[in-house]
């Protein structure tokens, strides 16, 4: 386990490096779809796998679908990837930057620190992140409310943003 | 800083840079912002389970709905952008140019 949760932690970082360094929209869609499948996997690794399920169904199920559908407005004839030369030198700027960093606190990091501390513990059905979020209903209830209040306010946002006629945002269309 | 701590943070890093030194599509710009909100929801997680603080597993929660709301109004100003302007290239933006 150990081992997958270093290989989850190095994808992580190069999915955001794949973002991060201004490929076609397409492929950036890919690389951020790429590092949340991996974080959930970290999440995993470190115990939180309700966490992680709310991160795979919410984050990567619901928006980042709609991120890739947005994706067509950014259409190009010719879409970069990675491997073009505008594209190719930020990949190789941003991964030898993380890497000499990287070497920066490689001293630092002993062997017992690369391990899940979940691993010495028991099998348990009830893990902690569940009754954890649960507590959301009871004592965090004014939270929950003002979370459905900003997104019922979010909502007339984006309805005035996109409406179009003469009494929206848009009055040019 | 151990190394998942170093994974997280260069990830959000990453994410910061990508935001602040390219701007040809308004939608890399949101996709670097989701990559940079990402990192923080693992990073608030990671938190509460290291520490074992059960009751701050609602924390990344409340940080997911609110990066939702971020994400939908970024998306509806770039269906605006994509209808008023007919792409999403910054360089058509021209208006805010100084």
């Amino acid at each position: 386990m150990t081992y997958i949760v270093s290989l989850f932690l190095l994808g992580l970082v190069l999915g955001l490096v794949a973002v991060a360094s201004n490929p076609a929209p397409y492929f950036a869609a890919l690389g951020l779809v790429v590092a949340a499948g991996v974080g959930c996997g970290v999440l995993v690794g470190y115990g939180g796998s309700f966490l992680s399920l709310v991160l795979f169904l919410i984050y990567l199920g619901g928006m980042l679908v709609v991120f890739a559908y947005s994706a067509a407005l950014a259409a190009e004839p010719f879409p970069e990837s990675w491997g073009d030369r505008s594209v190719l030198g930020y990949v190789v700027v941003y991964t030898v930057g993380v890497m000499l960093v990287a070497g920066w606190f490689w001293s630092g990091w002993y062997e017992t620190s690369w391990v899940v501390v979940d691993e010495f513990k028991e099998f348990s059905v009830l893990r902690g992140d569940t009754s954890g979020v649960a507590l959301m209903y009871s004592y965090g209830g004014g939270m929950l409310i003002v979370c459905a209040w900003v997104l019922l306010l979010t909502l007339f946002v984006v309805l005035e943003l996109t409406r179009g006629l003469s009494r929206g945002a848009l009055r040019a269309v | 800083m151990t190394p998942v701590h170093f994974s997280f943070t260069s990830a959000f890093i990453l994410g910061l840079m990508g935001l602040a030194f390219h701007r040809t599509h308004l939608l890399s710009a949101l996709l670097c912002l989701e990559g940079m909100m990402l990192s923080l929801f693992i990073a608030l997680s990671l938190w509460a389970l290291q520490m074992e603080a059960i009751g701050y597993s609602v924390a990344p929660m409340l940080l997911l709905a609110f990066s939702a709301c971020e994400a939908s109004a970024g998306l509806a100003l770039l269906v605006a952008t994509a209808r008023t302007h007919g792409t999403d290239r910054l360089q058509s933006l021209n208006l805010l140019q100084c």
